[in-house]
């Protein structure tokens, strides 16, 4: 530990670290474009200088490492000028044309500006010309104009994903970012470039034009893509008192957390968002009454009845119950309870989610987000593909998730064709929403809260990024509610009035649950 | 009971003012028709639609969209009019255009004119000069509903 001053006050830091990081754990903050925590410092911005005692010159914050008895002022006279001169110099050559940029809201430089800047152009002289729209991956477009030349995506291919496709080329006023003769920036992990750019220089196809960033709302959440679950905010738009807006979510961003993913997510969960917003349920459905409204209370009791009608002899044989591995473990853990303890469903089967291309970073083979939890509850579940299935069936309870591809829904219509009632659990609409019964509208993950494990082991709760759509509602409260009005037990079902509730009551029961990372 | 018979003295009060109005105007409107009195005004206002005013220089109408000298619209689609709107009665939706140099055009640009407060904010805000209010059209009384929301190819006229 070594003492240093900022700003006068005194702070004890660890040895080893920039003047920078000090700055940021004492809680000063220090403007910068090109410092990005994951890189190594480049110190092309110039923002982050700072005025050290008994240094002549102004140092760069992001690249001096804190020394014992360091005084370092962050916002004296001579400073503040420094950074207003710096930005002057961005500005000099950039296009201004904030109302069209999609960075627009979201701009470092446009923050820093009427943070620190305030001034009156004194550039007389014609902006450079340049190119606006330059293709540099499948997904990305660079604007020459905007570019400040923060290197933050060449030092990205390098470091990060080592792709290297990126690149500085030219010198002086003409030096601009551009793609080598390999070709277009093509890796899975593309889509952080538009993120960690601090102008509007890269933008996503995505989302360029699409709205203005001030319209959303941002909401963490967790990717359930595959099983890495890393952490994501989901920026959503509530639409206008008048008009719909075409989309709900309009974009997925990474969001820091050092023990999943670092500062980023691969392409995958980063474009892969469709689900939420197309194709959903938002009613309950009932066959041969598709007309009437139905509400809860109402529909949760014809399922009561419909599953009374099971008799008790029958349910070790004649019910099944389908699961999927985009469950919570709260919800796993009130299936275990109320279903296959109490109701005694014997056959439990799993609906197979095929393995995707993995990589040694962030994407796993196994794209499912909750294979771990299904596993530390010890459920045991037969796999739907491959495991026979009863002769007769009297009664199916399907959970499917968003993403089931026709493989997935074409077993379990197997076993809807053999059986006499068909219950749905569902969020999108899928080849099984018109065969069945009844169907419930649940909500996704991103619309829900609870806890996943991820394939490391590791725990992760997570709270509602949005709110869920229509009727629909989540598999959890779903579960409480069949429960009680199927009435059993009521004393102990009353008690989960939230996912958080029920976890306290699973780790009673399995002491170490998600605590057992590798 | 006085309270009531309170009330019924005021409402015989305003009756005797509003007659009092009746037959003075009709007195004088009469004296009119005999070209008698001709400057004294009367309560009558403008004899509107026969007789208009002149709409004053800074009057908000009747909303356009600008274009330029090619054709196409002014308008960049930075939606600070939709930001702006006080009433949320501009819906734009953007393209990107062809043109390397150009970044958006308006692909749709609704203004729901059943909701609109006719408060000047959208032409305030827009940084193109690409909407004004200067149409002069000030009677937008519509049989239906729906004509009144105006798409991008009314509002460029």
């Amino acid at each position: 530990m070594v003492k240093i001053f900022i700003d006068e006050k005194p702070f004890e830091v660890e040895e080893g670290i920039t003047v920078f990081t000090a700055a940021e754990q004492a809680g000063i903050e220090i403007p910068h474009l090109c410092y990005h925590p994951a890189f190594a410092p480049e110190g092309t911005c110039r923002m982050c200088l700072v005025e050290i005692e008994g240094v002549p010159k102004l140092e760069l914050s992001c690249a001096t490492v804190v020394r014992d008895g360091m005084k370092v002022s962050t916002n004296n006279e001579r400073v503040v000028e420094a950074r207003k001169g710096v930005l002057e110099f961005l500005l000099a050559d950039h296009p201004m044309d904030c109302p069209i940029c999609d960075q627009a809201g979201d701009c470092k430089l446009q923050d820093y500006y009427e943070k620190y800047g305030m001034f009156e152009s004194r550039y007389s002289e014609n902006k450079e010309k340049r190119e606006k729209k330059r293709k540099i991956g499948q997904t990305l477009i660079h604007d020459q104009e905007r570019c400040v030349l923060c290197r933050r995506c060449v030092r990205f291919t390098r470091e990060i994903t080592k792709t290297h496709e990126l690149g500085v080329f030219e010198r002086g006023v003409h030096a601009e970012i551009s793609i080598l003769e390999d070709g277009p920036v093509n890796n899975k992990y593309s889509g952080n470039l538009a993120e960690i750019c601090p102008v509007g220089a890269i933008t996503d196809l995505d989302f360029r034009f699409q709205t203005r960033s001030w319209f959303l709302k941002s909401g963490d959440s967790i990717c359930p893509l595959c099983s890495r679950g890393c952490s994501i905010t989901i920026d959503s738009h509530k639409g206008f008192s008048h008009f719909k807006v075409p989309k709900r979510v309009y974009r997925i961003q990474s969001r820091r957390n050092e023990n999943i993913n670092g500062f980023w997510i691969c392409d995958i969960g980063r474009y892969g968002y469709g689900y939420i917003n197309e194709n959903r349920l938002e009613q309950i459905l009932l066959k041969n009454e598709q007309n009437e409204a139905m509400d809860w209370e109402k529909a949760l009791k014809i399922l009561s009845e419909k599953m009374k009608k099971v008799h008790p002899m029958d349910r070790s044989s004649g019910a099944v119950l389908i699961l999927n591995p985009w469950l919570t473990n709260e919800e796993l853990f009130l299936i275990k309870k109320f279903l296959i303890e109490n109701q005694e469903f014997e056959n439990v089967y799993l609906i197979d989610i095929p393995d995707g291309e993995g990589d040694d970073f962030l994407i796993t083979t196994e794209r499912s987000p909750n294979k771990r939890g299904l596993q530390e509850l010890g459920l045991k579940a037969k796999s739907l593909s491959s495991d026979k299935l009863p002769e007769k069936i009297k009664l199916v309870l399907a959970f499917t998730p968003p993403n089931i591809d026709s493989a997935g829904s074409a077993s379990v219509k197997a076993v809807f064709d053999k059986a006499e009632t068909k219950i749905l659990f569902a969020s999108n609409k899928n080849d099984l929403s018109d065969v069945s019964d009844m169907v419930f509208p649940t909500a996704v993950i991103a619309e829900k809260s609870g806890s996943l494990i991820n394939i490391d082991g590791v725990l992760q709760n997570f709270s509602p990024a949005l709110e869920a759509l229509g009727d629909s509602r989540p598999e959890w409260q779903i579960l409480v509610e069949m429960a009680k009005e199927i009435d059993i037990n009521h004393k102990y079902y009353d008690q989960f009035s939230s996912p958080e509730t029920i976890l306290q009551e699973i780790r009673k029961e399995i002491s170490d649950f998600g605590k057992k990372s590798d | 009971m006085i309270k009531q018979i309170g009330f019924f003295i005021e409402i015989v009060k305003g009756s005797i003012i509003t007659a009092r109005h009746f037959w003075v105007n009709l007195f004088f409107h009469i004296l009119k028709l005999f070209h008698i009195k001709t400057k004294r005004k009367g309560a009558a206002t403008i004899q509107y639609p026969d007789v208009r005013q002149p709409i004053a220089y800074r009057h908000r109408s009747m909303h356009r969209l600008m274009k330029h000298k090619d054709g196409t619209p002014r308008c960049v689609v930075c939606m600070l009019c939709v930001t702006v709107c006080p009433s949320e009665c501009i819906y734009v939706e953007a393209a990107e255009d062809p043109d390397p140099e150009i970044q958006k055009y308006p692909s749709q640009f609704i203004i729901d004119l059943t909701r609109c407060c006719f408060c000047g904010f959208c032409v305030e805000a827009c940084p193109e000069d690409a909407i004004r209010m200067d149409t002069d059209e000030i009677e937008l009384a519509r049989y239906d509903k729906e004509e009144l929301v105006f798409d991008l190819d009314k509002l460029l006229g």
